[in-house]
């Protein structure tokens, strides 16, 4: 670190900026909410059945938990701003021009990015004070059974997604929704790593460091307890197992220093990052084509004329055509097919492959597959379509361009909509056509209810929030547990069966109902101007 | 053809007052709107373009509130803002060709309009190309391309030579020229060179009011045969801004010339000048300043 004061003016600046904005409470009351689920029992670290009685110990434990896991997946969107931000604003133009270093710029960004997720990690250890004396299950404080958790449990996570933050926005082609999309599944990977190489040191979340601890300790103090370990939301009753007072991890210096360990990982993650990292160079950051584009589009300088002399010159002899009278009541198709083209424009050739594979996977393999895994994937796949419902006009500054134009609510809202759902349709439609002709009509139906909810999701979601992120995140992790997992009820695309399919088809009308219409609401709202 | 601003005013959060009881009536021809920064031009431009509303007082248009019928003006207004963006993956072609449709132009006008338009602002050979590799100066002219593409009868243009280099901001001024015949031409700008090429009425606003308003040479009447050219070494520069407002300055190897503004010469060997307009709006700005710190102190 070459400048230690630039680095931490950096850091500062940047948390100010992101703690005085209004997102910044939402960001904490997502933390209270948090603390309220461990305590109420919504969130629990169970033992099968059972838990332990509320020790300090396993409060602290549970509720740090509950901080590296959920706290890292949404944290990580929370703070995946830092150099998008100085990109947007042209204040990285600025600092490009300085004598920053890129180590230092990146570390400045970490800090302020850990402080953030810190703040949120705080409030939770407060809420597991609160826990403890609200509960009363054991009136014994410790201060080092409640709070080390959150010291070599939490710490190192929030650092390590900190890291990866900034690391995903160092590199190009993880800065946008591929990066939002591909951290869901980069983050289950993280905390099933230690399951997958039964390796104890491959921990990020330290689930499996409180597992090695809790679980030989449950073994001697649960009748008849086998070895069931898990930090879920709670779906059945809890028993405590009022026997059981855990008294925490033994915090030795081969586990403390495998925890420092991902300190230090995301120490070595900022230093990569920097490598990649731009420094706000556009020309780094374009896409070749654009390169190109720009290279033969930019003339070479030429002096510039004195106005005097070339006043009299120049002259617009181009006619302008007045409009007919009849020019301006074109129809909706026209908006819609322009809404579509928006929707579709700007991928790479493969993913259109890609899309038009899926689609003739979904026509040719058997019926079961066909709606189930491929039909799961190809709605997936135009994700990043999706995700600009709404946000377009924010994150490419067209909104004022748009919303002064005329019928905005009664055209263009509704084109973009559909634009939305054409995808779904046209991207599942080999899915559809095999439902129909096996004359599953239910099968249809449940189909029609996912692809018209997909696109109002994405639309709700992007009108309110204004950013494409909250979707790219909810969507992967719904989409996850529902068609891939096929949990009834959270799968939208209908082929997860069972007695109440046909009443979670209406759900999913009647949602993706509702969502329309608070996008529509939020919408005229923003064409009000107030 | 009518547009009437009506004791308009917009207070922001925090209590920031942008615009306090502004009242103009704007007929066809161009209206050139002048003002320092943060003067509250931008905020008038976003009030009479429909994206922001007022905090109190309305605008209406040709005798319809366009707070209750926005869109009665929204389907004849064109609009160039300050600042806007694009859809980078978009040609130019398919970006116009997107808002047309969104303006609701039938397919053969937008097609015809786009091409003529493209045409107009000298796009024409890079019209295929992708606006994420446009320059700066590039993309503004799309931005006056799109306000254009409805054959708006008000247009609205936010420091729409910002980023054009002097060819092209020559050719926006003349094709503003022409475009206000039968409409109007609403012109926001800080540079009072551009005002003066094309604007047929002038409006001064500062500290969101309205200074004055009226034609250029309404403006220059008022300081004419208030306008010298005084030549003094660099030394006593200094000591002349001091002493007098000092509008304009060259140095030349006989010493500073330096434009002056006072009802009488500054020093006898004063030159009188043609008044320019950034003469008298400097003028109007500086008595307007004066007289609000004089209301202030009483």
């Amino acid at each position: 670190m070459k400048s230690p004061r630039a680095v931490y003016a950096l850091a500062r600046a940047d948390f100010l900026e992101r703690v005085r904005r209004y997102s910044y409470l939402v960001t904490l009351l997502f933390a209270v909410y948090l603390g309220y689920a461990a305590g109420t029992g919504q969130i629990s670290l169970r033992l099968g059945d059972y838990r332990g009685v509320y020790t300090s110990a396993w409060i602290g434990a549970m509720v740090s938990l509950v901080a590296t896991t959920f706290l890292s997946l949404v944290g990580f969107y929370i703070v995946k701003n830092a150099i998008d931000r100085d990109r947007r604003t042209g204040v990285g133009e600025i600092l490009a021009t300085t004598p920053l270093s890129r180590i230092s710029y990146l570390l400045g960004k970490f800090f302020s990015n850990l402080a953030v997720l810190m703040s949120m990690v705080a409030v939770l250890a407060v809420a597991a004070v609160a826990i403890q004396i609200f509960a009363a299950e054991d009136r014994a404080f410790h201060a080092g059974g409640l709070l080390l958790p959150f010291l070599f449990l939490t710490t190192p996570a929030m650092a390590l997604t900190a890291a990866l933050a900034l690391g995903f926005e160092a590199l190009r082609f993880l800065r946008g929704g591929l990066g939002n999309v591909l951290w869901f599944f980069l983050w289950t990977f993280g905390i099933a790593l230690p399951g997958i190489t039964g390796l104890a040191a491959l921990d990020p979340s330290g689930l499996w460091t409180v597992y090695q601890s809790m679980v030989p300790a449950a073994r001697a103090g649960i009748p008849g307890y086998v070895d069931s370990f898990s930090l879920t939301i709670a779906d059945k009753t809890v028993r405590v197992a009022t026997g059981f007072h855990w008294t925490g991890v033994d915090w030795t210096p081969g586990i403390v220093l495998a925890r420092l360990a991902w300190v230090g990982a995301a120490w070595v993650l900022v230093l990569c990052g920097a490598w990649f990292f731009d420094r706000f160079d556009p020309a780094k950051s374009r896409r070749k084509v654009d390169v190109g584009a720009r290279g033969e589009s930019t003339a070479a300088p030429v002096a510039a004329p004195d106005l005097r002399d070339v006043q009299g010159h120049i002259t617009t002899s181009v006619h302008l055509t007045p409009l007919a009278a009849g020019a301006r009541h074109s129809g909706f198709w026209r908006l819609l097919a322009a809404e579509l083209r928006l929707a579709l424009k700007g991928y790479r050739w493969w993913w259109y492959a890609v899309a038009a594979g899926l689609l003739t996977a979904q026509l040719a393999a058997p019926l079961e597959v066909s709606h189930g895994p491929l039909l799961a994937v190809a709605w997936l796949w135009p994700a990043l379509s999706w995700s600009a419902l709404g946000t377009r006009e924010t994150h490419f500054g067209t909104g004022q361009l748009l919303f002064s134009c005329a019928r905005i609510l009664p055209r263009q809202f509704p084109a973009a909509w559909m634009a939305g759902v054409l995808v779904a349709a046209g991207t599942g439609l080999g899915a559809a056509i095999r439902l129909a002709l096996a004359g599953q009509s239910a099968g249809l139906l449940a189909w029609a209810a996912g692809a018209l909810f997909i696109p109002s999701l994405a639309l709700a979601l992007g009108v309110w929030s204004g950013t494409s992120k909250f979707f790219e995140g909810l969507y992967t992790a719904l989409w996850y547990i529902g068609p891939l997992h096929r949990v009834p009820g959270l799968d939208f695309t209908g082929s997860a069966d069972g007695p109440q399919a046909g009443r979670y088809t209406l759900m999913y009308f009647a949602v993706a109902a509702i969502l329309v219409a608070t996008a529509f609401l939020r919408r005229a709202r923003q064409l009000r101007g107030t | 053809m009518k547009l009437e601003i009506q004791n308009v005013s917009k207070t922001y959060r925090g209590n920031v007052e942008a615009l306090r009881g502004f009242r103009l009536e704007v007929g066809p021809g161009v209206l050139g709107l002048l003002g320092p920064n943060g003067a509250g031009k931008s905020t008038l431009m976003r009030i009479l373009a429909t994206v922001t509303q007022p905090t109190a007082g309305r605008v209406v248009w040709n005798g319809t509130d366009i707070k209750r019928d926005p869109d009665s003006l929204r389907a004849v207004l064109g609009y160039l803002p300050q600042d806007f963006g694009i859809y980078p993956n978009l040609t130019a072609v398919e970006f116009l060709g997107y808002l047309a449709a969104v303006k609701g132009l039938d397919a053969a006008s937008a097609g015809k309009r786009i091409g003529e338009l493209l045409e107009l602002v000298n796009l024409t050979d890079a019209a295929r190309r992708p606006l994420g590799g446009f320059s700066g100066g590039m993309r503004q002219r799309v931005g006056i391309a799109q306000a254009l593409l409805n054959d708006p009868q008000l247009l609205i243009v936010d420091e729409p030579t910002a980023g054009l280099d002097p060819e092209e901001r020559v050719r926006f001024r003349n094709l503003l020229s022409e475009l206000a015949g039968e409409r109007i031409v609403i012109l926001s700008t800080h540079i009072v060179s551009d005002v003066e090429a094309v604007a047929t009425d002038i409006a001064l606003i500062a500290y969101g009011q309205l200074v004055a308003h009226g034609a250029p040479e309404a403006l220059l009447a008022g300081v004419t045969g208030k306008v010298w050219e005084v030549v003094v070494p660099s030394a006593e520069l200094a000591e002349l801004r001091n002493a007098h407002r000092v509008s304009n300055t060259a140095h030349r190897s006989d010493g500073v010339h330096a434009r002056v503004v006072a009802d009488v010469a500054p020093r006898p060997d004063a030159r009188a000048l043609e008044p320019s307009l950034e003469d008298a709006y400097l003028a109007t700005l500086a008595a307007h300043r004066q007289r609000a710190a004089a209301e202030a102190t009483a």
